[in-house]
């Protein structure tokens, strides 16, 4: 069976390999470049600069260069390194990381540090902040990036007909032309109100080339070939190929700056798209890929039981929630909010669903933040508190069904939904079920598709829904105005409804102190305020896991992103 | 039989239309809003009404419907809003691929089917035909997902790690890291390789039905008077069967190969996703669950004119088998 499977393969493949009929190389890699006229004009320019860079650059004689690296991923880079459109966060971090560079990145405390801006200067009155950038960064196709991609990438993303998805980064900038200038060719100063975190934005947000696209009008950015096709960044490596669905290829830069390392060790890197995560453990395992990022906590095991590859895990920047509709009469009390969550053993559910590999949620700062107080106030698992709740409230069991009613007869029963195809989030729904039937409470489950389930509970109009398990991926500039802070009630977050006068008072404040230290402060009565009005029944933060050959050394991964130091890998010679 | 496929075109243009027609206010009127899935917090709704403004999604459906309508007419079905490409080079990057893997599928589960269900005919209730219709009721019963995960588990984890064979298999994609740098030859040779696994997973379960059908259709043929005939008049088994009975048998087959046709372009969702296979399936199940419209349409209206085209192929084929058949 298999070998006739096998014989007649190949007379396929000689049949298709005639169908597709790619370019053909000259000896070295042959690669298919896009027939888009804007590609056909900047690859030939880039492979130019590439050759030159190669001849004037020696070819390294450390041991460590060398080789290509694969990561596999169940997801696609959505919009590629189109930084002005895309909010996929792996397309992000292969902007800031792996094609492009941003004008600073953290270190691993969380502080700025300089990357593509050499130095910046904060005005003493907070209201700009002055980026002094490296003369030695080049767009792959020979341009210096300079002060002018800086403004033009500010000005594009500030722009409201680009769409950029991240507004909220700008609420305290000067939008647009007015809020940047350019003072010589490597100095730029943006003009702001003094807020939290002002630089965050621009360690998320990469530089982009005026020079290219500096005349594509703001609404069509989306659509250009450059972020899927032929993007010419100017970080540690440069865009080989893209297979949609398939496989993105990169090439070590060797004209990267020598200041911040030079040439990345590998020859080459390809992020390898794999929908199914049995198929991705399997490449793994057999050492197809390098790296597989985010493997379920199920799969752990597996991965520590092989001696070839490692777990990496560290505390990350998404959290899961049980979202309350208090536009609903049996969710409108606080009082009952809280009864729920401690009704609920949040505890045993990380265990059990995450195999322990998370910490039990009590606000939305994440572990791994500089705001995170382990020593915050939470709410325990505590059902013979939840029941003096209920009754405080007035919810009894009044006919004896084991289902608590209100003085008007209204059962305490609602329905929590969840996304198809999630297992942890149905899991979530489903031990809440059991748990909160003890204390007299009646929860349905209840599964919806994805993009309708979004239409639910995100449509003011709708809000289609009464508890809901969903995710939040937070930045590191936390930002929850748009989840809690009542002015953005009609918004599409606003899923609780609730409006809380002290929580809208701590949002402002944190949203304009410049002093983390001061801050830290702020935040702690904030998690206090959130316990008290429950508008969510934070879940968990789960740890990130990835799994990783030993043949690659030199990875760093945290919640800055997993390819944060990609130009530090190297492949461990005797395994190449 | 020229005039007879012209009018059968001509006709399938209001099937065609209507179908596409169908399906446009089907996607955009279902639940569901793709500018809701590209955003987070943060995004205000003035971001959300500038996105739907870039995409079109501003208008009232009746102009929205023309307005794709007239660009359809002329060739153009727009951008992805996912991908951000235009929407036939998307679908055009997925075609070959899906294209090459249902082909192969195609040609080794009727090629090996046709083969083993005439041998269980000509052989009926021996051991051999028993112990095939036990095998091939296995694969017929086996879900191909299920299937393409114990093939990956089997040919690729454990022959490589586990048994150390000097045969395995790549379980993920079209084409090995190192590709790009390999002679021609030897390309061919890798594409090959990472074919076998989903090409054996969608095959094995369609034999096993192809076998049934021929070996039904076989059994019906050789009782008939012709064939009694062609054994009385001396000839030998292999002339009978072959080039007597075979040839009537094979009529039904056709009306497989008829409605497995369109299957080759809509590719198979499950074994592309648990392949790592970037074809249309997976290209047009990920646009609906994003609610990539223009996708959607162009993919659904691809597929609607493929049934149409198979469906005619198939008639016209059994005419050329049948000489009964004539059109007119």
């Amino acid at each position: 069976m298999v070998r006739k499977g096998c014989s007649k393969a190949v007379f396929c493949a000689l049949a298709a390999t005639a169908l597709a009929a790619c370019s053909g190389g000259e000896g070295g890699a042959t690669r298919t470049v896009s027939a888009d006229p804007f590609c056909q004009q900047v690859i030939p320019a880039v492979e130019a600069y590439m050759a030159a860079s190669r001849a004037s650059h020696p070819a390294p004689t450390d041991p460590r260069y060398g080789g290509t690296l694969v990561v596999g991923s169940i997801g696609e880079l959505a919009d590629g390194m189109n930084a002005a459109v895309s909010s996929d966060y792996s397309a992000t971090q292969h902007q800031q990381f792996v094609n492009l560079m941003t004008l600073l990145d953290y270190d691993a405390a969380g502080n700025p540090r300089p990357y593509l801006a050499e130095s910046w200067e904060i005005a003493d009155d907070n209201r700009s902040v002055t980026f002094r950038l490296r003369r030695d960064v080049f767009w792959h196709d020979g341009e210096q990036t300079d002060a002018r991609d800086v403004a033009f990438t500010y000005v594009t993303v500030t722009n409201p007909a680009t769409a950029f998805p991240n507004a909220a980064f700008w609420d305290h900038y000067v939008k647009g032309a007015e809020g940047v200038e350019v003072i010589d060719d490597f100095t730029v100063r943006i003009s702001m109100e003094p807020h939290a975190e002002f630089l965050d934005p621009f360690r998320t947000v990469a530089i982009l080339p005026e020079h290219l696209l500096g005349d594509v009008p703001p609404g069509d950015l989306k659509q250009h070939p450059f972020g899927t096709q032929c993007p010419v960044g100017n970080g540690p490596f440069v865009f080989w190929s893209h297979t949609p669905q398939d496989r993105w290829v990169f090439e070590a830069n060797p004209a990267f700056p020598e200041g911040l390392g030079g040439r990345p060790f590998v020859d080459r890197y390809m992020y390898r798209i794999i929908p199914e995560q049995t198929t991705l453990l399997t490449e793994l395992l057999t050492q197809n890929i390098d790296v597989y990022l985010a493997p379920r906590p199920d799969q752990a095991q597996r991965i520590l039981d092989d001696p070839n590859v490692e777990l990496l895990r560290y505390p990350f920047r998404n959290y899961v929630l049980v979202g309350w509709n208090a536009r609903r009469p049996q969710l409108t009390d606080a009082r009952v909010r809280r009864a729920i969550t401690m009704g609920t053993n949040r505890q045993s559910i990380v265990d059990a669903i995450l195999q322990g590999y998370g910490t039990v949620a009590d606000g939305s700062v994440p572990p791994f933040h500089w705001a995170y107080d382990p020593d915050a106030p939470g709410l325990a698992y505590d059902p013979e508190g939840a029941k003096a709740l209920l009754e405080e409230a007035g919810w009894t069991d009044r006919d004896g069904d084991g289902v608590r009613e209100n003085a008007d007869g209204v059962p305490l029963a609602f329905s929590i939904k969840y996304n198809t195809g999630n297992q942890q989030r149905q899991d979530v729904a489903e031990i809440m079920q059991a748990q909160l039937a003890d204390v007299g409470i009646a929860v349905q489950p209840q599964v919806v598709e994805w993009a309708t389930l979004l239409q639910q509970i995100n449509t003011p109009e709708l809000r289609d829904f009464d508890g809901v398990v969903m995710g939040w991926v937070v930045e590191f500039k936390l930002d929850d105005m748009d989840l809690f802070h009542s002015d953005r009630i009609d918004q599409p977050y606003a899923w609780s409804g609730t409006r809380n006068p002290e929580i809208d008072r701590l949002l402002e404040q944190l949203a304009l102190i410049v002093d983390r230290d001061e801050a830290r402060a702020r935040w702690a009565e904030y998690q206090e305020a959130l316990i008290e009005e429950q508008p969510y029944t934070f879940f968990y933060f789960p740890d990130r896991l990835d799994g990783v050959s030993t043949r690659v050394k030199g990875v760093v991964m945290d919640a800055r992103g997993e390819w944060l130091n990609i130009r530090e890998w190297y492949i461990d010679p005797a395994s190449r | 039989m020229g005039k007879y496929v012209l009018r059968r075109l001509a006709g399938a243009i209001p099937l065609v239309l209507g179908i596409a027609t169908i399906i446009f206010f089907l996607v955009n009127l279902a639940p569901g809003d793709p500018t809701l899935l590209l955003i987070s917090p943060g995004v205000t709704s003035d971001v959300i009404e500038q996105m739907r403004v870039n995409f079109g999604l501003d208008q009232p459906i009746h102009i929205r419907y023309v307005r794709w309508l007239g660009a359809m007419l002329t060739g153009d079905f727009g951008y992805s809003f996912v991908y951000s490409r235009p929407v036939v080079d998307l679908l055009m990057d997925a075609l070959p691929n899906t294209l090459i893997l249902s082909a192969c599928a195609l040609v080794v589960a009727f090629g090996v089917g046709i083969v083993l269900g005439t041998i269980q005919a000509v052989r009926q209730y021996s051991l051999l035909d028993s112990s095939l219709s036990v095998v091939l009721l296995f694969f017929y019963s086996m879900p191909s997902f299920w299937l393409a995960l114990m093939l990956i588990l089997t040919m690729s984890l454990y022959a490589r790690n586990v048994w150390d064979l000097p045969i395995w298999f790549p379980a993920s994609g079209m084409t090995s890291t190192d590709h790009d740098f390999m002679s021609a030859g030897a390309r061919m040779a890798d594409r090959a390789r990472h074919l076998v696994l989903p090409t054996l997973s969608l095959s094995l379960v369609l034999t096993a039905g192809i076998a049934r059908y021929m070996r039904g259709s076989m059994l019906e043929v050789v009782r008939q008077d012709f064939v009694r005939t062609a054994h009385a008049k001396g000839l030998p088994e292999r002339v009978v069967v072959f080039k007597h009975a075979l040839r009537n048998a094979l009529i039904p087959i056709i009306t497989l190969v008829g409605l497995y046709l369109p299957y080759l372009f809509s590719g198979t969702v499950f074994i592309e996703y648990v392949f790592a296979w970037p074809g249309m399936g997976r290209t047009i199940v990920d646009a609906i669950n994003a609610r990539d419209y223009p996708v959607i349409m162009a993919g659904t209206f691809f597929f609607a004119s493929m049934v149409v085209v198979a469906n005619l192929v198939a008639d016209v084929l059994y005419a050329v088998v049948d000489p009964r058949i004539r059109y007119e």
